[in-house]
């Protein structure tokens, strides 16, 4: 029994369902042919032809249903809008925020360079302008350390004896008259301001070349003392540097560095001077660069 | 498919393609569009075969090509495809499955941006491979967020064909 072989019934065509798979392949293949045949016709004359004008007309056709989803999808898309803006709003204020920081910084750091380039400029200008005098040379050099507080009367340079700064040289600002070189290293100087306590400059008055010392007076502000009181100085008069008188005894600072302004003048019947305030021109406590006055001929 | 059906079929992908056009295809999401008509192709197909899916990825993509003025034909040619192919799905694996809408509107989704970058591709036309590859998660996400409602809605509109009434090319022997 188990070796006889067993006639298999021949297998049962299904016609109908056969047919069914043609037709749908068939009708698949018709419609990827018709839509190949579409998009080579619209590629080859997307703006012109019969196909052209067909869209057109369908797109027209469409035209008031898209309008239609549009104006229905409205307060939908509004109510969206809104929420997105609210939960977008943190993360977008906190992006402004660092935009706001960083541009407030470059804004800083513009202001900052556009005020060290004003005083620049005046330096510039001081030093070839006709009150620069003409036995010296200028060695340009930047503030490193300014007055450390309202007890602090000098400041520090970024240049010293290798660059030939020398003690007792001159040191002005484009406004006017900053101090004398105190100290000098090989590559830094210290400078003694105008309003040092031990600071006496000769000075005169341009407008009535009355004569008389700078210096820091009681309660710290800066006077012209020495001045006879039968001798003339008004308010708002110009003090420059008197300069050398004797040959013998050069001066420290040559004439004509712009000092300061007369702010007031007082008298009294028990004092023999004068009571003259004078504000510095030169900002004392917010210089960024200096030119330390270098005699041309070393002195004797 | 009865003529009813035929008609409630043509009426949803046809307010399905112009919603696409005009409604969802300004709304993106970590770049992508959810994309109700490819949904709706879906669960039309699932429930009425794959020629029906074929028959109507095709009119859907002309409704989509005309109303946007694209390429006449391109979406077309890949949603028939795409009709074509979940179609054949329902009628012999997916049949009766509860996961069936949501594997289909997934792995849909993926190829038929793939398509479409293939065809614009082929076509000469702006491929950007990456930002489609990147915006293919999202679009994912959003697509089966929509699966559900869609496919409910399609079912309700459209009456679940009898098993006898689809066509069937696998044979269950024994």
């Amino acid at each position: 029994m188990l070796a006889s072989s067993v006639q298999r019934s021949k297998p049962t065509p299904y016609p109908s369902k056969a047919r069914s798979a043609l037709i749908r392949r068939a009708i698949v293949v018709a419609l990827v042919l018709v839509a190949l045949t579409l998009v080579t016709i619209s590629f080859r004359s997307p703006t012109a032809g019969a196909l052209h004008d067909v869209q057109g007309a369908g797109s027209t056709v469409l035209r008031p249903f898209q309008i239609a989803a549009t104006r229905v999808a409205a307060p939908f898309r509004d109510a969206y809008d809104y929420v997105h803006s609210l939960a977008n709003a943190k993360s977008e204020n906190k992006k402004l925020r660092q935009i706001n920081a960083k541009l407030r910084e470059k804004d800083i750091h513009r202001a900052a360079l556009a005020a060290k380039e004003q005083q620049l400029a005046k330096l510039l200008h001081f030093e070839q302008g006709r009150a620069f005098p003409n036995d010296f040379q200028a060695i340009n050099v930047a503030v490193i350390a300014p007055p450390s507080g309202p007890f602090s009367h000098s400041l520090t340079v970024e240049a010293g004896s290798s660059s030939g700064i020398r003690l007792n040289s001159p040191v002005v600002s484009g406004e006017g008259l900053v101090g004398i070189v105190s100290n000098v290293t090989p590559h830094t100087a210290e400078v003694t301001l105008l309003t040092d306590p031990d600071s006496f400059v000769a000075a005169r008055d341009v407008n009535t070349q009355v004569r008389g010392m700078v210096h820091t007076g009681p309660g710290g502000t800066l006077i012209l003392d020495q001045v006879p009181k039968q001798l003339r100085v008004k308010a708002r008069d110009v003090l420059v540097t008197a300069g050398t008188r004797n040959a013998r005894y050069p001066d420290l600072y040559p004439y004509g560095i712009p000092i300061g302004r007369v702010s007031s003048v007082g008298a009294t019947d028990t004092a023999t001077f004068l009571q003259v305030q004078v504000q510095p021109y030169a900002s004392l406590g917010s210089l960024d660069a200096v030119a330390v006055l270098v005699p041309k001929k070393p002195r004797r | 498919m009865t003529l009813g059906d035929g008609v409630k079929a043509a009426a949803l992908l046809f307010v399905a393609a112009v919603a696409q056009v005009s409604v969802f295809a300004e709304i993106h999401v970590f770049g992508a569009v959810p994309d109700v008509l490819l949904v709706s192709l879906v669960a039309f197909a699932l429930l009425r075969g794959s020629v029906a899916g074929a028959v109507g990825g095709f009119f859907a993509g002309l409704i989509v090509d005309t109303a946007s003025l694209g390429t006449l034909g391109l979406t077309s040619l890949v949603l028939t495809l795409a009709g074509y192919w979940i179609g054949r799905y329902g009628e012999t694996t997916g049949r009766d499955r509860a996961h069936a809408p949501f594997l289909s509107v997934a792995v849909v989704t993926v190829l038929y941006q793939l398509g479409l970058l293939v065809v614009h591709f082929v076509l000469g036309e702006s491929a950007p491979a990456g930002a489609v590859v990147r915006s293919l998660v999202p679009a994912i996400v959003l697509n089966l967020i929509l699966t559900a409602p869609i496919y409910a809605l399609v079912r309700r509109l459209l009456r679940p064909v009898q098993r006898d009434e689809l066509t069937a090319e696998v044979q269950l022997l024994g």
